[in-house]
């Protein structure tokens, strides 16, 4: 709201509670499901057939639409490259199914510093355009800036 | 005998008891299967198609996405149980690269799981995920719906 003129794009803990509008919807579909069962090796029935779910973690496709909102910030100055994934967890109501149009919408949940790197948590809500949470993507990130490698 | 049967078994009933067990599973993973990844999650980053991106990284060369690893990690949790549905949360944390050879046999991940608390509700189970003999996953952990199936739902 009032941002210093003179400062300096960067995280701080100021971003914490930043939410981002939701996602276009993403349109879960057969093929995609399929494709991503099968690029983990996993030859579930359930993810196959005329009416598939999606196996629980392909909510990672969804939610990394939402990721781009906060490396596109130019308030934050992110950078990819210097972002490792540090952990990751889910919490699913229930499974994404074949047809299900699905938004994420990502708040900035902690910020902390340690010797040169930000510590940043987010949460990915996934929710149908009418409302229906469907799953909650949490993850941390490690940024290093420019200056502590 | 806890856990015995469960170990060689390929489906675990529910409701699971705490002990029980299964795997170590084998999974494959080679190149062709994280370009294959790489397409189906839509994360293109050079470091899982590159040795040339992966070594300017710090890496020994390319490696797998950690999402791979925890995804097919799950999918021996639900080869085991039977049904994704019942799968109500998962949690890891990435401690050390899949670093996967450009041959045609590529490496392996070896997935166990035992049952660490469990009630008529729910049940939680630990993972260990390893790679060349060493966990490259922490704190794995899956929450399942511990209700018997009902009758008639997929399994």
């Amino acid at each position: 709201m009032s941002q210093t003129p003179q400062q300096t794009p960067g995280l701080s803990p100021e971003h914490v509670g930043r939410r981002y509008p939701a996602t276009e919807p993403y349109i879960v579909s057969a093929a995609k499901i399929a494709e991503f069962a099968t690029a983990l090796a996993d030859d579930s029935a359930a993810y196959r057939g005329p009416d598939p779910v999606a196996p629980p973690t392909f909510a990672m496709v969804i939610a990394a639409q939402a990721w781009s909102r906060l490396f596109d910030d130019p308030d934050l100055a992110l950078r990819l490259d210097h972002t490792i994934h540090a952990d990751q967890s889910f919490e699913w109501v229930r499974p994404l199914r074949a047809g299900d149009a699905v938004t994420a919408t990502l708040e900035i949940t902690s910020v902390r510093n340690r010797r040169g790197t930000d510590i940043i948590g987010l949460e990915v809500s996934l929710d149908t355009p009418d409302g229906e949470h469907l799953a909650t993507a949490t993850s941390t990130l490690w940024h290093t800036g420019e200056d502590a490698a | 005998m806890i856990g015995n049967a469960e170990s060689t078994g390929l489906v675990a009933v529910r409701p699971l008891a705490e002990g029980q067990s299964f795997g170590p599973r084998t999974i494959g993973v080679d190149r062709s299967r994280i370009v294959r990844y790489a397409g189906a999650s839509t994360d293109f980053n050079p470091i899982h198609w590159s040795d040339r991106h992966a070594v300017a990284a710090g890496m020994d060369g390319v490696i797998a996405h950690g999402m791979w690893t925890m995804g097919a990690a799950l999918g021996a949790v639900v080869g085991w149980i039977g049904d994704p549905g019942a799968i109500r949360s998962q949690r890891a944390r990435f401690t050390r690269p899949v670093l996967v050879p450009d041959t045609d046999e590529g490496t392996t991940i070896e997935v166990s799981g035992v049952v660490i608390s469990a009630d008529e509700d729910s049940a939680t189970i630990k993972l260990d995920v390893i790679h060349n003999g060493q966990s490259v996953l922490g704190r794995v952990e899956v929450v399942v719906d511990n209700q018997a199936p009902r009758e008639g739902e997929t399994a």
